[in-house]
C-alpha cells in the first residue's frame, strides 16, 4: 500500500525535467566498478536498443573511438586463423546488398566486390587517429580524483560533505589553471548551490536548444566515461555509507562540465577529414584504370568507412567460429547418468572452466556441470570488523546477508587468521600513514628502508617464497567460511530458504538427485600480485571476487539434514551423497577443497582418490595455457606470485559462445577455452522457466564479458585500459594512464594481445546455443524484452538446436532479413 | 453508496497506475518525487500481453528486466504534476499510463490539505 506522507514540497516541472535528461544522459555509460570487484561491462550498453552496427558507428561518435579493429589487425588475424578471402567476399557481398549490387561491373572484370576485396585485404589501411586532447576533461577529472579519493590522499579534499559540485566549485576559487580563464570568477560568483539548477543554467547559458539538450548532455558524460561511469556505481549500485563519505550525482558532473564550457567556449569534436579521394586513387591503381573511369562505384568503394570494412571481416570471422563450432556438436542428448559416476563437479560457467572440465573428466568416471559461480545465491558476506562484500552477479541486489564466522573444529586456527588479516591490515595502514605524513615520510624511508630492500630482492628474485611468507603473515582464510545462521545484524538463511536454493541447482542445470558419493561444488578465482585488475580475473558471477565462500554455502546447505529431509519431498538424494566446496586457481590451476575435515570417515578414500585426480587434471590444463602464454608449466604459478607479471593468466580472452545444453552434448568437442557452459535439460524444464532463467541472467552477464572484450580489444585507448606499464591506481577507485586524467574503464592491453601486437582475443559476438524444442526457446524470447533487444539488434546471436530433429535454426536480427545466411530463420516454421 | 462509505469518510483522489520497464523505474520514482506525491507502490515482475507482444514477468536471478508497475495517489494536483513529468518520460522511454477517480480514507497519507 501507498506509504505515509512524507513528501518533499512539488518541485518545479522545469526542473523535474532537467532531472529526466540528466538521468538519460547518465545511461551514456555503463557504472563502472571500483578495483575490489572490477565487473566486465559493455561500453556501449546504452546503446544496446540500437542494431549493433549502428551501435558501433554512434559508439565511435559519442565516445571518440574506433567503431572496429584496425584493418591491418583483422589482416593478421585473418592470416593466423585461416579466414579466407571466399569466406570474407561472401560477407561483403551481402553488406553491399547482395549479388546485383555486389557485382556490378567498373571495368572489364572489376566489380564493386573486387574494389571492397582489395580495401580489405590489399590496399595500405589508413593510419591511426592520433587520440584527440581534451585539457577540459583532463581538468575535471583532477577534481574528481581529489573528491572521490578513498583514503590514498594524506589529506581530504575540504567540504565532501555538500557534494561534488559544491565542493568543487568552492576550490576553483583556488584553482589557477580554472582561473586562468577570463570568466572565471564572474561564472563562480554566480554559481547557485543546487547542481540540477546549474545544469539548467548553464544549458541556457551556452544557448543550448530544448531540443539538443539530451544530446549535449550526453556527449559531455561520455567524455569523461570513467568517472562518469564512477558516478553511476556510487548512486546506482553502491552501499549507503559508500555514497555518503563523497556524495555525488551525474548532476554534479554536469554542471561542473557545463561550468567549464562556459568558461573556455564550448569544446565539440572535430570530425576526421574524408580520405574518399586519395582511397578511390589508390584503387584505381591497384586495379590499373585511370580513376576518372571508375565512377559512382569507385566512389562508392572509396567512401566505405575503414570501421565497416572491419564490421565484414568480424562477421566473417563469427560466421567461420559459428560453423565450425556447429559442425562439431554432435554429442549424445542422453541423460547424463548412466551408472553412478565417481563423483561430480559443479563449475562455474566461465570460459576457463571447460578446459579444467574436460581435464578431470579424462581422469576417472567423472561428471562435470555448468552453474552460474555464485551458485544461485544472493548473498553478502560481512567479514568480521569490515564492509561486506557482495558475493553475487549486479544484476541482484544482495538478499541474505551471512557472517563470516568459524567454521566448526577450525576454531584456533581461525582465531590466528584473523589475528593475521588485522596484523596485516594494520601494518599497511601504518606503513601508509607514515609514508605520507610530513614529519614521518623521511624518517620512515630510512627506517624501513633495508626491510623494504630485502623485500624487493626477495619479490623479484624469489617470487613464490615471498608467496608462502604472506600466506604465513595475513593466512589463508578458510578457517573462516560464511554462516547459514542468523549472527548479529546478519540474517542467515532460513531453512525454507536453504531449501530453494538447493532445489535451485537441480532445476537450473538439470542435474539429477540420484548423485554421486561426492559433489563438488567448485567457485574459482585468479591470482596476481601488484596488479590493479586482479579482481578481473576472478568470479564475475560474484561481483569480482572469488567464488570459494558461495560454493562453501551451498555445499553447506546441500549437507544440512534439514534440507536433505525436505527435498524427500520431491525427490530425495541418496543418503550417502556428501557436497564438498572446491575452489579453482585458475592463474595456478591448483584445486583447493574446503572443510573436508567435515566429510565422513567412510567418504575418504573417495576425496582421496579425487585429490589425486585434481592434480593431475590441474597439471593438464597448466600445460596447455602454458603455451600459450607462452611460458613454462612450472612457470605458471611464478607468474602468479611475480610483482612484475603483466599476463599471470589469459582471463577471459577468446570468448566467443554460450552454450546452453547437458555436458553430454559436448564432452567430446575441445572448445578451447572459448565457451561458456550452462547445464540444462529441456526435459525437466516443461514451463521454460529454467531456460527464461539462463538467458535473462547469466547469459546477459557473459554478454557483458563479451563486449567487454571485443570492445577493449577494437579500441584499447578509449573502451580498454591501455598498456599497464604506464597505469597508476587512484584514490583507491581506479586506475590512470600516468599520473591523472580519466578513470580507465575496460581491460589492459596486455590482456588482449600478444607481445607483437597481434590481438589475442578476436572481436567477435557471443553465440548462443541452446539445446532445446524450437518452440520453447521462440516463447521463452518472445516473453523476455532484454532477449529480443539483444537477438534482435545482433548484440548476441542465437542458434537452437532441436533436440528430436537435429533441426538447427537461428535467431535472425531486425538487420539481417534476406542474408544468404545457411541457417533457417528460427520463425520460419 | 454503500453503509460502508457513510462511515468511512472517503474523499475523492487521483489514481495514477504506470507500467514501465523495470530499468526505468528510477525515473519514474523522480517523477512522482518531484510531483510531491506522498507514496506508492511497486509491483515488480508484472507479466501480460502488450502492443509488443506477451511479457512474462519472472526472472529468478535480475533485478533489471521485465516490467514494474506503479500505483500512486494523491490529489488533482499532485497527480496532475506527476502526470506532466511522466510525459516527459515517455518522450523517451516505453510505457504506459493510466489516470482514474477513486475514492480513500485517509486523505491525510496522499498529500491532501
Amino acid at each position: 500500500m501507498p506509504t505515509a506522507n512524507t513528501s518533499r514540497p512539488a518541485l518545479s516541472v522545469s526542473r523535474t525535467r532537467t532531472e529526466l535528461l540528466v538521468a538519460l544522459a547518465a545511461r551514456a555509460v555503463p557504472p563502472l566498478w571500483p578495483l575490489d570487484g572490477a565487473i566486465a561491462v559493455n561500453p556501449l550498453a546504452g546503446l544496446e536498443e540500437q542494431p549493433f552496427a549502428d551501435a558501433l558507428r554512434d559508439g565511435a561518435l559519442l565516445f571518440d573511438a574506433r567503431a572496429n579493429l584496425p584493418l591491418s589487425l583483422w589482416r593478421r588475424l585473418a592470416s593466423r586463423d585461416g579466414l579466407t578471402r571466399a569466406e570474407v567476399r561472401g560477407v561483403a557481398i551481402e553488406r553491399l546488398g547482395g549479388p546485383t549490387d555486389a557485382f556490378e561491373l567498373l571495368g572489364p572484370d572489376i566489380s564493386l566486390v573486387d574494389c571492397v576485396l582489395a580495401r580489405l585485404f590489399d590496399l595500405p589501411a589508413d593510419a591511426e587517429p592520433a587520440l584527440r586532447k581534451d585539457p577540459n576533461a583532463a581538468l575535471l577529472a583532477k577534481w574528481c580524483g581529489a573528491f572521490f579519493d578513498g583514503g590514498q590522499a594524506a589529506t581530504a579534499m575540504p567540504g565532501r560533505s555538500s557534494g561534488l559540485w559544491q565542493a568543487a566549485t568552492a576550490l576553483l576559487r583556488h584553482d589557477d589553471e580554472f582561473r586562468a580563464f577570463s570568466e572565471a570568477d564572474r561564472l563562480l560568483s554566480d554559481c547557485p548551490t543546487d547542481p540540477v539548477v546549474a545544469v539548467e543554467n548553464g544549458l541556457a547559458a551556452l544557448h543550448v536548444s530544448p531540443d539538443d539538450r539530451l544530446a549535449v548532455l550526453t556527449r559531455l558524460v561520455a567524455r569523461l566515461p570513467g568517472w562518469a561511469g564512477h558516478i553511476r556505481w556510487r548512486t546506482d549500485h553502491a552501499d549507503p555509507g559508500v555514497r555518503q563519505q563523497a556524495p555525488a550525482t551525474m548532476a554534479d558532473l554536469l554542471a561542473l562540465w557545463l561550468l567549464l564550457e562556459q568558461a573556455s567556449g564550448r569544446d565539440e569534436p572535430v570530425a576526421d577529414v574524408e580520405l574518399q579521394l586519395s582511397t578511390e586513387m589508390a584503387l584505381a591503381n591497384h586495379f590499373g584504370f585511370p580513376p576518372g573511369d571508375g565512377g559512382p562505384l569507385l566512389a562508392r568503394a572509396a567512401a566505405m568507412a575503414e570501421a565497416e570494412l572491419g564490421l565484414i571481416f568480424q562477421i566473417a570471422a563469427e560466421r567461420r567460429y559459428r560453423d565450425r563450432l556447429l559442425a562439431e556438436l554432435t554429442g549424445s542428448d542422453a541423460q547424463a547418468t548412466r551408472t553412478r559416476p565417481d563423483a561430480q563437479l559443479v563449475f562455474c560457467i566461465d570460459v576457463r572452466s571447460e578446459p579444467f572440465r574436460r581435464a578431470i573428466e579424462a581422469e576417472g568416471d567423472y561428471e562435470t556441470a555448468g552453474y552460474a559461480g555464485f551458485f544461485g545465491l544472493p548473498i553478502a558476506i560481512h567479514p568480521p570488523g569490515a564492509a561486506r562484500i557482495r558475493q553475487l552477479p549486479v544484476l541482484v541486489a544482495p538478499q541474505h546477508n551471512l557472517a563470516l564466522q568459524p567454521v566448526a573444529g577450525r576454531e584456533e586456527q581461525a582465531r590466528e587468521e584473523l589475528a593475521g588479516q588485522r596484523r596485516a591490515t594494520t601494518a599497511a595502514d601504518l606503513f601508509g600513514r607514515l609514508k605520507s605524513g610530513s614529519a614521518t615520510e623521511f624518517t620512515i624511508a630510512e627506517a624501513t628502508g633495508p626491510l623494504g630492500a630485502a623485500l624487493m630482492v626477495l619479490n623479484t628474485l624469489f617470487p613464490l617464497v615471498a608467496r608462502r611468507l604472506a600466506a604465513r603473515w595475513s593466512g589463508t582464510g578458510s578457517a573462516l567460511a560464511p554462516s547459514l545462521a542468523a549472527t548479529g545484524a546478519c540474517s542467515g538463511l532460513t531453512v525454507a530458504e536453504r531449501v530453494g536454493y538447493a532445489r535451485a541447482l537441480f532445476t537450473l542445470t538439470g542435474l539429477s538427485r540420484a548423485t554421486a558419493r561426492l559433489v563438488v561444488l567448485t567457485g574459482h578465482r585468479g591470482e596476481t600480485v601488484n596488479n590493479p585488475y586482479g579482481t578481473a580475473l576472478d568470479c564475475g558471477a560474484c561481483a569480482g571476487h572469488a567464488g570459494g565462500p558461495n560454493a562453501r554455502v551451498l555445499a553447506a546447505i546441500l549437507n544440512d539434514p534439514d534440507v536433505r529431509a525436505a527435498l524427500e519431498e520431491d525427490g530425495a538424494l541418496p543418503l550417502d551423497s556428501w557436497f564438498v566446496a572446491a575452489e579453482h586457481n585458475t592463474t595456478t590451476d591448483e584445486v583447493a577443497l574446503f572443510d573436508t575435515h567435515l566429510l565422513p570417515a567412510s567418504h575418504r578414500p573417495d576425496l582421496a582418490k579425487l585429490e589425486v585426480a585434481l592434480v593431475r587434471a590441474g597439471d593438464a590444463n597448466r600445460r596447455r595455457r602454458a603455451a600459450t602464454l607462452p611460458r613454462s608449466p612450472d612457470d605458471c604459478a611464478t607468474g602468479a606470485a611475480h610483482w612484475g607479471e603483466v599476463r599471470p593468466e589469459w582471463g577471459l580472452t577468446g570468448n566467443a559462445a554460450f552454450i546452453v545444453a547437458p555436458r553430454t552434448f559436448t564432452r567430446e568437442v575441445d572448445l578451447d577455452g572459448r565457451s561458456f557452459l550452462h547445464s540444462y535439460d529441456w526435459r525437466t524444464d516443461d514451463g521454460g522457466e529454467a531456460l527464461a532463467t539462463i538467458l535473462t541472467a547469466p547469459m546477459v552477464v557473459a554478454q557483458w564479458i563479451n563486449c567487454q572484450y571485443l570492445f577493449s580489444t577494437i579500441d584499447n585507448r578509449r573502451y580498454g585500459a591501455g598498456d599497464k606499464t604506464v597505469q597508476n591506481p587512484t584514490g583507491r577507485l581506479g586506475v590512470v594512464r600516468g599520473n591523472g586524467g580519466d578513470l580507465c574503464v575496460g581491460l589492459p592491453y596486455q590482456s588482449l594481445f600478444h607481445d607483437d601486437g597481434t590481438p589475442a582475443h578476436v572481436p567477435q559476438r557471443l553465440l548462443t546455443a541452446v539445446l532445446a524444442p524450437l518452440a520453447r526457446v521462440r516463447a521463452v524470447v518472445e516473453s523476455q524484452e532484454v532477449l529480443r533487444r539483444l537477438f534482435d539488434n545482433g548484440w548476441v546471436q542465437l542458434v537452437v538446436i532441436d533436440p528430436t530433429t537435429g533441426e538447427r535454426r537461428r535467431w535472425q536480427t531486425d538487420a539481417d532479413a534476406g542474408d544468404r545466411d545457411p541457417y533457417a530463420n528460427l520463425e520460419e516454421r | 453508496m454503500s453503509d460502508v462509505t457513510d462511515t468511512l469518510q472517503l474523499h475523492a483522489m487521483r489514481k495514477l497506475e504506470a507500467v514501465v520497464h523495470a530499468e526505468d523505474r528510477s525515473l519514474v520514482e523522480n517523477a512522482l518525487r518531484d510531483a510531491g506525491l506522498s507514496g506508492w507502490s511497486m509491483i515488480r515482475d508484472v507479466a501480460g500481453m502488450g502492443h509488443t507482444g506477451f511479457h512474462q514477468g519472472r526472472t529468478v536471478f535480475s533485478d533489471e528486466t521485465g516490467l514494474v508497475m506503479f500505483v500512486g495517489v494523491g490529489t488533482a494536483a499532485i497527480v496532475a504534476r506527476a502526470t506532466d513529468s511522466l510525459a516527459g518520460v515517455f518522450e523517451h522511454r516505453p510505457g504506459v499510463l493510466f489516470v482514474s477517480q477513486v475514492e480513500v480514507m485517509r486523505s491525510n497519507y496522499f498529500g491532501a490539505a
